[in-house]
């Protein structure tokens, strides 16, 4: 039976020795002169602004979480949006629930303003969005969600 | 059986369910005041009317949605278990000093989510359920075991936790995989029919999967060398979320370990589990004798150094995973008892020591052994149990681990293998003496009598004293349990 897995051992060892090869033959046949220029990083010619594995805000975290669930649900949708005929009723009746809880979710996220950029209900915004406030977009009635 | 008959007898899940999605509800509409009180009466209401709905729901004759889960007495032990921890914890959260100042709605919200995994685990018997169960237990987990968001070790034992399941549930999905590959169907049913038809001279394929699946059960019941993340962890989560971690998911990956390994890799499921045999050439007792002698040796040892008594409960509970082990390498219907009884005992001892330790850091803010002088003085109602619960995690008669432990050492005696393993248990048994001890000596021999006796709120008091009745009671009453687990294993061994 392990003979039929040969060709992948096979493969393995020589995609290893390719790249070993490959790179032990450029090291010594490339000349090497490297500068400042040269050792930068390419952007399609723009200039590079900062580290990219810099601090970014936190909500990005949270937009993002948002977003994968509901792309996850997109997916989920499609295959069962193939076999919808053949189930029938049930099928139908179980998609609506799976949503239904999605649904909760997004209501609870919204409650708890995760969907507004500028979070004026949280403590330290409020120094630094202060003269946002003044502007009038603030919405007091949105409850505190985060303690 | 189809989805819609399924639901009748999934009545204790869907309950969950709904009472997870109210809680959100009620989070997000209430206001802030008082919404911690509503909440937490809500929880402890869902787990009385799961119990009620577990109570009450009837054995279907045959597996549910498709063969996916079964709700068989084997699963509902479990899941009263599951229940018990899941209903000591939420009543004496309120009562802990470390959750005072933290919004508590999402705390109760993930400890229903994962008790929902863990009872999906205790019944599954298809391996997509066995990896989502998995899932939905660790992610809760790790949510509650960084819940002291202002709190640095409580961050870390959250991280740690993170990157530690994420790895070795990966290696599992792998293992998972195989299993796939080799049977072309998700039901273990069908993965140990192809298993057990493989051409001679292939068993390695069986050994790496269940190698790789045993990373990722061994990381649910911190088996050595998967338990790193346990001291870190333990120490830094929430205490009640310790005891909690210490108890229930433990149990959960005890009871999937039983079942899917249990039939998986058996020679033949359908016979009486009296005589287990595992799949020809798999050396499957040798490879579980060798974890279980690792696990209690490295659990022990480790826990004499420790200073913290959270860490060193820690390390004691990776030593009773490998006490636990040790009947795994036989699988019969004889370890499952033991391994059942054990777990039982186990619950009550354990968390016993945890809220203990919680009744401690709330009245004197300590976690360090040598503060612990002459609490024996200071706390009478609350040392005594603690006593009573280390004897017990050592195995001393009169309380339920001794009888706990000799079933489990029954088990290798009877079947007259692994004399190795059972020497290596009881020197285990000796180590583990000293550090438990040790506690008991400051307790009640280091510090002076004082006049005044400290008392925490008589609902910890009361807890205390009501998980240290089954400890002594199942020490010397306990065939009601036993016949209680008897009955949930005649599916798997008609004659117990």
């Amino acid at each position: 039976m392990y003979n039929d897995f040969a060709p992948i051992l096979i493969f393995s060892v020589l995609s290893v020795a390719f790249i070993v090869i490959a790179l032990f033959l450029q090291k010594i046949l490339a000349p090497s002169n490297k500068g400042d220029l040269k050792s930068s990083i390419y952007e399609c010619g723009e200039e590079i602004e900062i580290d990219a594995r810099a601090q970014f805000n936190i909500r990005f975290y949270v937009v993002a979480l948002i977003f994968l669930i509901f792309d996850v649900e997109v997916v989920l949708l499609f295959p069962w949006a193939v076999v919808f005929k053949d189930l029938g009723l049930v099928a139908f009746i179980e998609m609506l629930i799976f949503l239904g809880i999605l649904t909760i979710g997004l209501v609870a996220v919204w409650r708890r303003g995760d969907l507004d950029w500028v979070k004026m209900e949280i403590p330290y915004a409020l120094g630094r969005y202060a003269n946002l406030d003044q502007a009038g977009s603030h919405d007091s009635a949105v409850e505190p969600g985060r303690d | 059986m189809t989805n819609l008959q399924s639901t009748a007898y999934f009545l204790p899940e869907l309950l969950i369910t709904g009472f997870a999605v109210l809680i959100v509800l009620i989070d997000v509409f209430i206001g802030r005041a008082g919404r911690n009180r509503v909440i937490w009466t809500l929880s402890l209401t869902a787990v009385v009317v799961v119990g009620v709905a577990l109570y009450v729901q009837p054995v279907p004759g045959e597996a549910l949605f498709y063969g996916s889960l079964a709700a068989d007495p084997f699963s509902r032990f479990f899941k009263w278990i599951f229940l018990l921890a899941t209903a000591i914890i939420y009543f004496i959260s309120p009562y802990t000093r470390q959750l005072k100042d933290t919004a508590q709605n999402e705390y109760y919200l993930f400890l229903l989510l994962v008790m929902l995994g863990m009872f999906l685990m205790a019944s599954a018997l298809d391996l997509i359920i066995i990896y989502l169960s998995i899932e939905i237990v660790s992610i809760g987990s790790f949510v509650l075991a960084g819940f002291l968001k202002s709190d640095r070790l409580s961050n870390e034992s959250s991280l740690k936790y993170v990157i530690y399941g994420a790895f070795s549930s990966g290696i599992m999905l792998y293992g998972l995989t195989l299993l796939f590959g080799l049977a072309g169907s998700t039901s273990i049913f069908d993965v140990q029919e192809a298993l057990a038809n493989l051409p001679q001279g292939s068993e390695l394929m069986a050994l790496v999967a269940l190698v790789m699946i045993l990373v990722g059960f061994g990381y649910k019941i911190s088996m050595v060398p998967f338990h790193f993340w346990t001291p870190d962890v333990y120490q830094g989560a929430p205490t009640t979320i310790t005891a909690y971690l210490s108890v229930a998911p433990k149990a959960a990956g005890f009871a999937l370990l039983l079942r899917v390994l249990g039939i998986t890799f058996g020679a033949d499921p359908s016979i009486p589990w009296e005589e287990w045999v595992p799949l020809t050439g798999l050396p499957f007792g040798v490879l579980i004798a060798v974890f279980a002698a690792l696990t209690m040796t490295i659990g022990n040892v480790l826990a004499i150094q420790q200073d913290s008594v959270k860490r060193m409960l820690a390390y004691s509970s990776v030593a009773h995973a490998g006490y636990m082990l040790m009947a795994v390498t036989l699988m019969n219907a004889q370890a499952l008892q033991a391994i059942m009884f054990y777990l039982a005992v186990y619950l009550f001892m354990n968390l016993g020591a945890f809220v203990v330790a919680i009744v401690v850091h709330n009245q004197f803010g300590y976690d360090d052994i040598d503060d612990w002088k002459g609490l024996g003085f200071k706390i009478p109602l609350i040392a005594v149990p603690m006593g009573i619960f280390l004897f017990g995690l050592t195995g001393l008669p009169p309380t339920a681990g001794f009888i706990g432990k000799v079933y489990l050492f029954a088990v290798l005696i009877a079947a007259k293998q692994f004399w190795w393993l059972a020497v290596v248990g009881v020197l285990n048994s000796v180590v583990s003496l000293y550090y438990y001890m040790r506690i008991l000596k400051v307790m009640f021999m280091d510090g002076e009598p004082v006049d005044k006796t400290v008392s925490d709120h008589p609902a910890m008091t009361a807890t205390v004293l009501a998980l240290m009745v089954p400890v002594l009671l199942l020490g010397v009453y306990w065939s009601p349990l036993l016949e209680l687990i008897r009955s949930s294993l005649r599916i798997f061994s008609p004659g117990l």
